[in-house]
């Protein structure tokens, strides 16, 4: 796959980007990655993974757009009201980057089977302790993030680094790691633009992946603290 | 509380976009965006506020229709031109807070100005590759633009982003910290970045906290102004004087 003359422009702020270059937009156009969840966190990361030019994307979340998601889910508008959410979510992206393939999962079942065909998934709903290891097992690198309140927070599972079984459920929670739930806009698009930062680092091979860190936003403040945490002796690794 | 309330963002681009967004979501009463340009191919990659049937459409008017789709309860104001001296102040008089989500060192020293001037909180963000910034500017809490940055980088020195590229995600990341900075401001909840910068990398997601300070010796802020009006900020800015 290769990029198109209208791609050579759209992208023109990457390709002169040494990190990037028109090899790594290649590879963006080329990866897939999975959206589980547009709530206000998802909503962010799947408006800039489409920007970005990630070529494939894959959106999956359970739920229908309600007047009150609009109030932190920027993906949605009020023609909308009632649609899926992935389906809604579906009209700006394909309008940011047409050349996109978009795939929406209808149902939670045929989720856990897709989830392994996909580069990266930015998870911000359903349940993490099934849909993580699902991904991660079969190959595909995991980022999660959540906003609640004026709160988020985002961390990275690749095959072969410390798992969420390693931080534990427990610890998770106490870092505010766990599903969107409430969250106001602008934190929302904190911790969704992290996540989808996340994504295309992995897809591009550059940086240091947020792999074994856990970092919180919290918004009244203005804080951002990271907690490391390293593979716990026991835990049943979702790549082991 | 925020429908009450009122801001202004200087720019309709990378960091205009997510923070427009995230403040109609909010349900910010009024939002008045003001950028002189038209969308062009190469802004998609990162100014969300814009869709590819949007090329060649003034940036103002795309972003507002996305705003009064988003939150139809929200008044969107456009103001298509390019901010100068001659109508800053008045444009900027009407509003609670300024975003400057501005790209270019005139406009960030004009934005300042006016806002010292005229007493108004200002949140300032900017971004380069992989860096990014942001901070809030308080008259009469805390420093000003001029007292951390006193004279502007060179010609030339510093290459835009045309030249130098940009990663497409690093705008909606400060763009939605100023978001949340304005929040704070116009709720006086929370504690606003005021004398605390914060700096970003997003190669590493690395975030850093740095103190500045206000400079009783500012020239526009401080305790015996030589600014008292707007200047030439081209002028200022294209090394005149320098
Ligand atoms: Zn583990
Ligand atoms: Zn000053």
């Amino acid at each position: 796959m290769s990029l198109s003359d209208q791609d050579v422009i759209r992208f023109s702020r990457h390709i002169i980007l040494p990190e990037v270059g028109g090899r790594g937009q290649k590879r963006l156009k080329e990866a897939s990655v999975l959206v589980a969840g547009l709530g206000a966190s998802g909503s962010a990361a799947a408006l800039y993974l489409a920007a970005a030019g990630v070529g494939g994307l894959t959106l999956w979340d359970p739920g229908v757009v309600t007047p009150q998601d609009l109030q932190g889910a920027i993906a949605h508008d009020w023609s909308r009201i009632g649609l899926p959410r992935a389906r809604s979510a579906a009209v700006p992206l394909r309008a940011i980057y047409p050349e996109n393939r978009m795939d929406v999962l209808e149902r939670e079942a045929d989720l856990l089977g897709d989830l392994p065909a996909h580069n990266v998934v930015v998870l911000s709903a359903g349940n993490w302790a099934e849909l993580g290891p699902a991904a991660v097992r079969g190959g595909a690198s995991a980022v999660f993030c959540g906003a609640h309140g004026a709160d988020g927070a985002v961390t990275v599972v690749t095959p072969g680094s410390p798992c969420l079984g390693c931080l534990g459920a427990e610890q998770a929670s106490l870092l505010g790691l766990f599903p969107d739930h409430g969250g106001i806009a602008a934190a929302a698009g904190v911790v969704g633009v992290m996540a989808a930062t996340e994504a295309i680092k992995l897809i591009l091979g550059v940086g240091t992946p947020l792999a074994g860190r856990v970092m919180r936003y919290n918004g009244w403040d203005c804080r951002f603290e990271e907690a490391s945490f390293g593979a716990r002796e026991g835990c049943a690794c979702w790549h082991g | 509380m925020l429908a009450g309330k009122s801001v202004l963002i200087v720019g309709a681009g990378g960091l205009g976009s997510p923070a427009a967004y995230q403040l109609a979501a909010a349900g910010v009463g009024r939002i008045c965006l003001c950028d002189a340009d038209l969308v062009d191919l190469s802004n998609l990659q990162r100014q969300i506020l814009h869709f590819s049937p949007d090329v060649g459409q003034p940036k103002v008017m795309s972003g507002a229709a996305k705003l009064r789709a988003l939150n139809p309860a929200v008044v969107v104001e456009e103001y298509r031109g390019r901010l100068t001296a001659a109508n800053a102040r008045e444009l900027f008089a009407p509003y609670d807070v300024v975003l400057d989500c501005s790209d270019n060192f005139a406009t960030r020293y004009l934005v300042n100005d006016a806002c010292v001037l005229l007493g108004k909180p200002q949140v300032h963000g900017s971004i380069f590759q992989f860096d990014g910034q942001v901070t809030v500017f308080q008259p009469g809490a805390g420093p000003c633009y001029r007292c951390v940055y006193p004279q502007p980088p060179a010609p030339g020195s510093v290459p835009s982003c045309a030249m130098a590229g940009v990663i497409g995600v690093l705008p909606g990341l400060v763009g939605s910290v100023m978001a949340m900075e304005a929040v704070k401001l116009l709720t006086g909840q929370g504690a606003p970045l005021v004398g605390r910068l914060v700096i970003y990398n997003a190669l590493d997601m690395e975030f850093a906290e740095v103190r500045i300070r206000h400079d009783p010796a500012c020239p526009i802020c401080g305790e015996a102004p030589s600014i008292c009006e707007l200047i030439d900020y081209e002028a200022f800015c294209g090394g005149d004087g320098l």
